[in-house]
């Protein structure tokens, strides 16, 4: 006899960052039917799925009516680091667990999250420790206006000045806001080497098509001269900025849909299966693939969904999955990941240009980082055309 | 110059000052994870070789004497844990001078920011301190200045600003303060400092 167990999954997949919130669902949704189908798996996840709709309001009694109504112990989702904070209190309050399969700023360790996304050690100090030796150190910022955008800005000012660099400008729009004209000025002005891209949406998507429009107008502002960076952008969204205009830009993500290992090749198999071989695969949709099927080895493991066992038995074991080997840290229930550096292509995927060799420890507080060290090392990997990450293409 | 300025508590060490309980064991792993290490005692706190560079105590428990020095004066920041919202606890904790607080049940949310509170909050109390000793000790000395004015303006006959401004430029020639310079004014550098000033020039030649 199978036991179910409630599982709540918070996914906004309407709304400004919907195609996001669709990718992390349809993972989910993937491994919950492989799960609910293997009649040898001692449990089975009766789901409970709800849509906030990218509206904040909305996941806080959500989370409540998951967590109090359902019963759910475990609840996969939320996709902005306000939808996050939003959702915390609650989860706390009913001692349950959030599993949260997205990069975000850091400097966040709760108890009743594991991170299964990337840190800033693991996303944007990789991704600066490379593009900095390549391109320069004279940086434009933008982002979405809340704390995903400040707070990953701010580490990028921060590194950056630690090199003795410069930040040419730091402008941000609202959700959802797409006027961009203001910020494309300011660059085609000020001619950063690169421009960090933290807007997330519909912004994001029409700053890039802006900026394709200015490519065209002066060949100095195309991606292989002054990209433009990511943390968050993925295959996903690729679709919706369009192909022509997505090229050449640059992402740090910990995985790509070339990742090469034979797990990815069975997942992208599966994914064909579902969705069609059309479906490009990302780190979202890997991210929460992978998160269901490691809560379901802690429950089935730790034989209950009693969050202290089902740590514990998370805490314990390496976990194969698409994006490399997978642990997370009892200390931080952080996972340790592999950053990897990709350049979108042109027919809607991403070129590994980089990764690193062993998974990364996350430092969500950036507890071991010293500036005098990465200052260091970019100086040495200028004069010497070094490259941080193992190139793998 | 490396200008990095995300908070960072590498190395530091934390004394908790409260009854072990589920509570201090989280807030020890919350500190752990910033890099810290980590001391649980309760009543009393190690008065030999006390390192501590943040004290973090139990505001609902502490009595008078629970410090090894009087309220307001202790050597690091101190940060109360504060379950009880009673205006006889706040006071007492208050009057320790505490420069953050942590709510209980304590969360692994809220300790980051305690601390990066205090450590702001100590150290401009500490500059005020200073700042406040110095204007204090200037203030004893202000009766010395207007010696020396009334002084100048009687012997140099000069109106009362003449001789201020011309005590003050001698003050600022030798990088002193003027209630520095007016303490050391004896007869004969009044004559010399008098004699430069009609000569056009303020400077004591030693």
């Amino acid at each position: 006899m199978r036991r179910e167990i409630s599982l709540g999954l918070l996914y906004s997949v309407t709304g400004t960052y919907g195609a996001m919130g669709r990718d992390s669902l349809d993972g989910a949704l993937l491994a919950l039917d492989e799960i609910n189908g293997d009649e040898t798996c001692p449990i089975r996840f009766k789901v409970i799925s709800k849509d906030p709709g990218g509206n904040i309001d909305s996941y806080h009694r959500m989370s409540e009516e998951i967590l109090r109504e359902d019963g759910c112990r475990h609840v996969v989702g939320t996709i902005t680091s306000i939808g996050r904070k939003e959702v915390i209190p609650i989860i706390e309050k009913h001692d349950a667990l959030l599993w949260y399969a997205l990069p975000y700023e850091g400097f966040e360790a709760c108890e009743n999250v594991i991170y299964t996304g990337a840190a800033p050690n693991q996303h944007i100090l990789p991704l600066f420790a490379h593009l900095i030796p390549t391109y320069g150190n004279r940086v434009y910022l933008t982002g979405s206006n809340y704390i995903w955008g400040w707070e990953t800005n701010r580490i990028a000012r921060e590194l950056v000045l630690a090199t003795e660099g410069e930040i040419l400008g730091e402008r941000y729009l609202p959700m959802d806001d797409c006027d961009v004209a203001r910020m494309i000025a300011e660059i085609e002005q000020k001619r950063p080497d690169f421009i960090l891209n933290n807007l997330i949406g519909s912004s994001s998507y029409a700053f890039l098509q802006a900026y394709h429009a200015l490519g065209k107008r002066d060949s100095d502002f195309l991606p292989a001269k002054r990209p433009v960076v990511s943390c968050d952008l993925t295959e996903c969204e690729l679709s919706d900025i369009g192909f022509e205009a997505a090229a050449g830009h640059l992402c740090s993500a910990v995985y790509f849909e070339g990742v090469d290992n034979p797990l990815n090749t069975q997942f992208r198999a599966k994914v064909s299966e579902k969705f069609g071989s059309a479906r490009p695969l990302s780190a979202f949709l890997v991210g929460s693939y992978a998160a269901i099927h490691m809560l379901a080895e802690a429950i089935a493991d730790a034989g209950t969904d009693e969050i202290e066992p089902v740590k514990k038995a998370l805490f314990s074991k390496t976990f194969e999955t698409a994006q490399g080997p997978i642990t997370i840290d009892a200390k931080t229930n952080h996972a340790a990941l592999i950053p990897h550096l990709g350049r979108i292509n042109d027919h809607g995927g991403f070129d590994i240009v980089l990764a690193a060799e062993a998974p990364v420890a996350a430092d969500p507080y950036l507890v071991d980082f010293d500036p005098q060290v990465f200052a260091d090392q970019v100086a040495r990997d200028t004069e010497a055309g070094a490259r941080h990450l193992r190139l793998v293409k | 110059m490396i200008r990095f300025r995300t908070p960072n508590f590498r190395g530091r060490h934390a004394v908790i000052l409260h009854r072990k309980s589920n509570g201090t064991e989280q807030l020890a792993r919350q500190l752990e994870r910033l890099g810290m290490t980590v001391e649980i005692c309760w009543p009393a706190l190690p008065t030999e070789n006390l390192t501590a560079d943040v004290i973090f105590f139990d505001a609902d428990n502490g009595f008078d004497g629970l410090f090894p020095w009087s309220p307001g004066e202790a050597p690091m920041p101190l940060i109360a844990l504060l379950g009880s919202e009673l205006p006889g606890r706040l006071e007492w904790a208050l009057a320790q001078g505490i420069a953050s607080h942590v709510v209980k049940p304590v969360q692994s949310s809220g300790v980051f920011s305690a601390l990066v509170i205090a450590a702001s909050n100590f150290d401009s109390a500490k500059a005020q301190r200073a700042e406040l000793q110095d204007l204090k000790a200037r203030l004893g000395r202000r009766p010395e200045v207007i010696k020396a004015v009334v002084n100048l303006m009687q012997l140099g006959l000069l109106d009362e600003d003449a001789a201020f401004g011309c005590l003050r430029s001698a003050a600022m020639d030798e990088r002193i303060t003027i209630e520095e310079f007016c303490s050391r004014l004896d007869g004969d550098r009044l004559n010399q400092l008098i004699l430069h000033q009609a000569r056009g020039k303020w400077r004591v030649e030693e």
